[in-house]
């Protein structure tokens, strides 16, 4: 550790008496804590190559064999000690998981969900999750998998007043039937709130690129035109790993094409037209991102928007998508504040 | 000069010259184990919480400032020891303009003064074998702050066994931006076909086919048709303007094929070709790269960080969790992010080690789960 008078010493660029220090001074100072000069040794070597040197010139061999043993013994020993740490760390954290879960459980029930985030000084407008398709078991089971969890962010989101959710998913294998995913998430909507219900939002599924569903619900009555539904309304997005670094590809192309037939000069693109091209075509800033896994891992979520936006996942999470890690996630989002740079 | 942590008995016990080499060995053995198992080729630091730090502990913004520097330093000769390649910090970022003046002037000496220092001691980073580089858009910087900053990288150019990337100022939009803006231009310059590289010539090939037409043209009567369609075709082919440019090309290269020399007397029906396509060739477009080629290693090449590895961990300090604008493009594929609650100038070994340590961990379980998913398809 550098001494107290010494970093004074650098911080200011004079020694206790207030002398300014030279370059050789400094040296000085910092000598003892360096790496030791690399071996030149090995550009001399060659040319005393007298059999009599050979003989008399050992190596040192012994004392590096020595520390490289010592230093594997202890690199195992760390390991085993710190998997064991790891191990206790896991167990706690599913511990205390669990009992956040029992304590937490939403029963399918908005009004719990509203309570829990009544407290809450600001809620995200634009939530983001990153959800992974299982590894393992056939694949009607892990999409099954998927849909069910994606049902439950979107209600989940739903009850807790978040106008815009956006899910990513590697593949993309979500996008693949719209429809499909439409009628899920309302039935599972409607296992929450009751089929017919004034609260019960509206829910329109999108996909960059392809043309938004919301179909036309049929409850809906003629006060379609009063200044602001009596529902409230969620947009689901479905994004994937072509809508991230992917989409900014596309974009150079289309440029490099324009500027090619002359429509376009390379000095006249600035943050601002591709902000504006990518936040119309792809989605615009998420204000929280989660993370269900057990760590912290954006898996090609697309770069450009994560710019400012809170990304949260729980250490060592094993359960998958519940409840209580998105009410941390809202949680941690009230709390954050923002500097912009200030 | 009183110290700066306050004058606690356990700084002072710290400060003991036999207990501080017990630690510095310490130190020296732990990251010795270290390298004996993976470890990471790219990390990423956000320097955050020296303004909070000094707060807390009543000190001068700008000196919560300096002991972040030291607490870098610490960091950097501990990654490294260990064998880390690239090593990329977050300086400066171009919002942080927006900040009060005085403190903005109040780092920009700081970095001047770092800067020189770095100069003065290009030594040091001899013995790491460390470059310098400076990412970031330089034409916000004040003009002698980039002196010092051109010079700390003209002196450590040489090193090639590590890195360390400042990022100064720096925004990663800017950077994504920037390089969209490069590849661009790459692509909007008009390339120079290399001519005479394969070592065939056109117009060789053209009087062979030539001569296969005609041929067919003297046997038959029909296809005469045919013969002034394609030559048609020819005047309004890229390639006529081609085969004007080839024979200059074949008289100007030392090439002694025996097509350069013949090519020169003229076929009957090259001649009318070469006529007409001197006026065509001006209005002639330049050539361009397909943009269908254009992939995301184009945009890679681009960016500032270029010639590193992927990241591989970026760790944050001070309880903030978000990416603010740094390596958006870098790591958005499987970079590791911990958020860590510990502020800057206290990060140090002690709380770097658990991270390192997880990494490592988590890359031999993964290299045996591929192996043993591996030998399970082997053996099926």
């Amino acid at each position: 550790m550098v001494g107290i008078r010494q970093q004074a010493a650098f911080h200011t660029d004079r020694d206790a008496h207030g002398r300014q220090l030279s370059a050789s001074e400094r040296e000085k100072l910092l000598k003892p804590y360096l790496p030791a000069a690399p071996e030149k040794q090995a550009a001399s070597q060659p040319p005393q190559n007298s059999k009599a040197a050979q003989l008399f010139n050992h190596k040192p061999r012994v004392r590096p064999a020595l520390r490289h043993a010592i230093h594997y013994l202890l690199f195992t020993l760390i390991h085993t000690i710190f998997s064991l740490y790891i191990r206790i760390r896991q167990v706690n954290h599913a511990l205390v998981d669990r009992v956040l879960a029992v304590l937490y459980y939403h029963h399918r029930t908005p009004e719990l969900i509203r309570r829990d985030v009544k407290g809450l000084s600001k809620v995200p407008q634009h939530l983001s999750v990153i959800l992974q398709l299982p590894p393992e078991g056939g694949k009607k089971d892990r999409l099954e998998a998927l849909v069910h969890d994606a049902c439950e962010v979107a209600a989940w989101s739903a009850c807790a007043g978040v106008s815009m959710v956006s899910i990513y998913e590697r593949t993309g294998i979500l996008k693949s039937s719209l429809q499909h995913l439409h009628r899920r998430i309302e039935r599972n909507l409607a296992s929450y709130y009751g089929a017919t219900s004034p609260l019960k939002p509206t829910v329109s599924l999108r996909a960059p690129h392809q043309s938004s569903y919301s179909p036309p619900h049929s409850p809906e009555p003629s006060s379609h035109g009063t200044a602001g539904s009596s529902r409230p309304h969620i947009t689901i997005l479905l994004i994937s790993a072509s809508d991230g670094r992917q989409t900014l590809v596309d974009l150079t192309r289309t440029l490099a094409s324009m500027a090619q037939d002359q429509k376009l000069q390379p000095g006249d693109i600035s943050a601002e037209l591709i902000d504006a091209e990518i936040s119309e075509s792809v989605m615009g800033e998420p204000d929280l991102l989660i993370c269900f896994g057990d760590r912290v891992v954006l898996d090609g979520y697309p770069p450009w928007q994560v710019r400012l936006t809170e990304i949260y996942g729980v250490q060592d999470h094993r359960g998958g998508v519940e409840y209580h890690v998105f009410l941390r996630g809202l949680y941690r989002f009230a709390r954050a504040e923002m500097r912009f740079g200030r | 000069m009183a110290s700066t942590q306050g004058a606690s008995l356990r700084r002072w016990l710290f400060n003991l010259p036999p207990v501080d080499w017990v630690v510095h060995q310490l130190r020296e053995l732990l990251i010795n184990t270290l390298k004996c198992g993976p470890i990471p080729q790219h990390i990423a630091f956000v320097m955050d919480g020296n303004r909070r730090y000094a707060r807390t502990h009543k000190l001068e913004t700008v000196e919560g400032h300096h002991l972040g520097f030291e607490a870098l330093a610490r960091i950097l000769e501990v990654c490294y020891k260990s064998g880390v390649k690239v090593v990329t910090i977050y300086a400066f970022s171009i919002e942080n303009f927006k900040r009060s003046r005085y403190e903005v002037d109040g780092l920009m000496d700081m970095a001047k003064l770092k800067l020189v220092q770095m100069s003065q001691h290009g030594e040091l980073f001899d013995r790491y074998g460390a470059s310098v580089r400076i990412l970031g858009d330089r034409t916000l910087v004040r003009q002698d702050v980039l002196e010092q900053v051109n010079r700390a990288v003209e002196m450590t150019k040489h090193n090639e066994q590590a890195v360390l990337n400042v990022c100064f100022p720096y925004t990663s939009r800017e950077e994504i931006t920037r390089s969209i803006r490069e590849t661009v231009r790459e692509f909007s310059t008009p390339t120079q076909r290399v001519k005479g590289q394969r070592g065939f010539s056109e117009t060789h090939v053209l009087r062979n086919l030539r001569r296969s037409h005609l041929s067919s043209v003297m046997e038959e009567e029909r296809p005469r048709k045919h013969d002034v369609s394609k030559s048609d075709e020819y005047h309004n082919d890229a390639d006529s303007s081609e085969i004007s440019d080839q024979e200059d090309l074949d008289a100007s290269t030392t090439l002694q094929h025996s097509s350069s020399q013949t090519s020169h007397s003229p076929s009957p029906t090259l001649n009318p070709s070469t006529g007409k396509a001197s006026p065509v060739r001006r209005k002639q477009p330049a050539h361009f790269r397909d943009p269908e080629t254009l992939t995301e290693a184009h945009l890679d090449k681009n960016t500032y960080t270029f010639p590193a590895p992927p990241l591989d961990l970026l760790i944050r300090t001070s309880g903030v969790y978000r990416l603010s604008d740094f390596m958006l493009w870098q790591c958005h594929e499987g970079t590791e992010m911990k958020f860590l609650d510990c502020l800057w100038p206290e990060f140090d070994l002690w709380q770097f080690l658990p991270t390192l340590l997880e990494w490592q961990w988590r890359q031999k379980r993964e290299g045996v789960d591929e192996g043993g998913r591996g030998g399970l398809l082997k053996g099926m």
